[in-house]
């Protein structure tokens, strides 16, 4: 840890780098905002804030949720085959048009809970079998898309409880039912992360993993549970979605994982774990959805979005990490 | 570093080498690590036979040809991987980077013939190169910088395609022989492959140098201090998996007649499961050319298989990272883990 100072450090204190550092994100936004304003009108119209906001929400669940991995250190790209899995199981048991199952919200808790229990199986085989969590995930999401695969069996089960869809459609005082719901999913985990002990445990953990377990922290069960708070997330997108859609499909969360790591990377949450939380999760979702509505404004290609964002993502960790490169480690 | 030069590719597959041997206390070999390098092959051999018993047409020429040609482009993807795995890192962007090198080669084949596809292997293989070159100067992990670069060049593919596929019709010769040339009546695409990979196996096998990347996954603080760069070590892996995405780029290309911006994303999964169940461990350090072999072999005929039993082909993701979580489980060196991230 005794590294000589570099040019970088010397300048600045340690006070204005934090400052820094908890700023940028939103005052990026907040750039990107006035530019896109500047640039087309429309961008600020009631009509597009109103897009932007139930754009965001998918996002803003999925990110809320994934928070909590990244804080231990740990990742989860399962997230897509969740969210696939999740939106199957809604579409089937509310009332459809494939089978007569017609649970209503129930079906709905269901899907969720699908989430619940593959982000269970993320964390056993993370922390009980022992096998990396960008492993795990990438496997367990793998047999997600499949289970979703099965159940779609070559044609999307449409959904026809109303109730149901106006969860997705519908909106509430001018605002979309689903920007409120994620809403309430980031006060939630705010929550969880300010006043429980798997928040608080949360940051120790992913600070320094054996000097938590020396302070006798049952690291083990933290880590299960962070997991399950990201599986419950993508369970959650995936009823939005399924909602929204009006159908459930293998390929319904295409693109969230990315959007969702990269927002929350973005806002300023370490990939090492142990610094961030859900509100920075929240400014990195708004600058992703901002940044990805106002290139099309101004017309660029929407296949160069996933190309910028694959490239915000590079620099996003490029930049947070730079300061620690100095230390001889081992990074695979 | 001279321990490590002459060892053969079976020796290394034994967790107890010269290097661990420092690391591990002196416990001798046990049964256990004696067999389980032996089990990927034993899976493979019982699976045939499982099969050509249920379907005794298994083994004819026919299908033995089928099973050739569904080997060659998962195999070059699986070896490119294996570099960067047996470093201890992880190349989530090659099946990306490859489905871009077919775009390319779609596009320039028809203008620049051979030096279209000279052009599209440099291409990928700087792919690769920058991937390893942030990987190693920046210190970030490398699952997160080859995610972003899945999502770069996906889009770049996307966006200079169109999003849609692009025939190959002319100038379709200078790729076409690899799709319809015979030896022994078995197609030359997975013959060449095989025999890539052996010339791999051999190369890592005698080079002085050629167990560096076996070293740099099993004691990365040795290596450096002996002198190696550990930089250009990292970059190497990485530009290896580069340049074998684009050459399994150039036999897909073949084997379609075209090149799309995802033609090679669904091989990502059963070339990481090939690697991985050959008995490479994702923790570095162990693993080999003749291992990833039989890992893409286990792969195609179990594919084979299930349609052969009757099993629904929607079962195959499933199955795929069923069997990626089972085989890291059983492979995984946890001693070397100080924490599971």
């Amino acid at each position: 840890m005794t590294h000589p100072p570099t040019v970088d450090e010397r300048r600045l204190s340690p006070r204005v780098r934090r400052l820094i550092a908890d700023a940028g994100p939103l005052v990026a936004l907040i750039v990107l905002i006035v530019v896109f304003a500047v640039a087309n009108p429309v961008f600020v119209s009631p009509g597009n804030i109103g897009i932007l906001l139930s754009q965001a929400a998918v996002p803003l669940v999925i990110a809320t949720g994934l928070t909590f991995v990244i804080l231990l250190g740990g990742i989860d790209l399962s997230i897509e085959g969740v969210v696939a899995t999740s939106s199957l199981v809604f579409a089937l048991t509310v009332a459809n048009d494939r089978n007569d199952l017609a649970l209503g919200l129930f079906g709905a808790l269901l899907a969720v809970l699908a989430g619940s229990v593959f982000g269970l199986a993320n964390g056993l085989a993370n922390v009980k079998l022992g096998i990396p969590s960008f492993m795990a995930t990438l496997g367990l999401g793998a047999v997600g898309i499949g289970i979703a695969t099965v159940l779609f069996a070559g044609r999307s089960p449409r959904v026809l409880d109303s109730g149901m869809r106006m969860l997705g459609q519908g909106s509430t005082l001018g605002i979309a039912n689903i920007f409120l719901i994620a809403v309430l999913v980031l006060v939630i985990g705010w929550f969880v992360q300010r006043f429980t002990r798997l928040g608080r445990y949360g940051y120790v953990i992913g600070g320094d993993e054996a000097v938590a377990r020396l302070s006798g922290v049952r690291v083990g069960r933290y880590k299960i549970g962070a997991f399950v708070l990201g599986g419950t997330a993508s369970g959650i997108a995936g009823v939005l979605l399924g909602s929204q859609l009006g159908v459930g499909m293998p390929t319904i969360g295409s693109g969230t994982m990315f959007t969702a790591i990269t927002a929350v990377v973005l806002g300023g949450t370490l990939l090492t774990g142990g610094r961030g939380g859900v509100l920075r999760s929240f400014v990195g979702v708004l600058i992703i959805v901002v940044l990805a509505n106002g290139l099309i404004l101004i017309g660029v290609n929407p296949y160069a979005q996933v190309a910028v964002q694959g490239l915000v993502i590079i620099a996003a960790v490029v930049a947070t990490g730079w300061r620690l490169r100095t230390r001889v480690r081992i990074i695979k | 570093m001279t321990l490590m030069n002459r060892r053969t590719d079976e020796a290394a597959a034994d967790p107890s080498t010269a290097a661990l041997r420092a690391i591990v206390p002196a416990t001798g070999r046990s049964w256990r690590d004696r067999l389980t390098p032996l089990i990927p092959l034993v899976v493979l051999i019982a699976l045939v036979l499982v099969i050509t018993i249920k379907q005794p047409n298994f083994l004819s020429l026919y299908s033995m040809r089928g099973l050739l040609e569904s080997v060659a482009p998962l195999l070059l993807l699986a070896l490119g991987q294996m570099f960067v795995i047996l470093t201890g890192g992880i190349d989530l962007a090659f099946a990306a980077v490859a489905s871009f090198g077919t775009v390319l080669l779609a596009l320039w084949i028809p203008d620049m013939g051979p030096g279209g596809i000279v052009l599209a292997l440099l291409v990928t293989s700087l792919i690769g190169f920058v991937n390893g070159f942030v990987v190693a100067k920046a210190q970030v992990p490398s699952f997160i910088v080859t995610l972003g670069a899945l999502g770069l060049y996906s889009g770049i593919g996307l966006w200079i395609s169109g999003a849609s596929t692009i025939r190959l019709s002319e100038g379709y010769d200078v790729v076409g022989w690899l799709a319809d040339l015979r030896i022994a009546q078995l197609p030359a695409s997975g013959l060449l492959a095989i025999v890539i990979a052996v010339v791999i196996a051999v190369l890592m096998g005698t080079l002085r140098r050629g167990r560096a990347l076996h070293a740099l996954g099993l004691a990365e603080p040795a290596v450096l201090m002996s002198g190696i760069s550990t930089v250009r070590l990292r970059i190497l892996a990485f530009t290896l998996s580069g340049l074998f995405s684009g050459l399994a780029a150039v036999m897909l290309v073949a084997l379609q007649r075209s090149g799309g911006p995802s033609l090679a994303d669904s091989m990502q999964l059963p070339a990481i499961a090939a690697v991985v169940i050959g008995g490479t461990a994702i923790t570095g350090g162990v693993g080999g050319a003749m291992k990833t072999l039989v890992g893409a072999l286990i792969i195609v005929v179990l594919r084979v298989g299930l349609s052969a039993v009757g099993v629904d082909p929607a079962w195959e993701q499933v199955f795929y990272g069923a069997v990626i979580v089972a085989a890291v489980a059983l492979t995984i060196d946890r001693s070397r883990l100080r924490s599971i991230k």
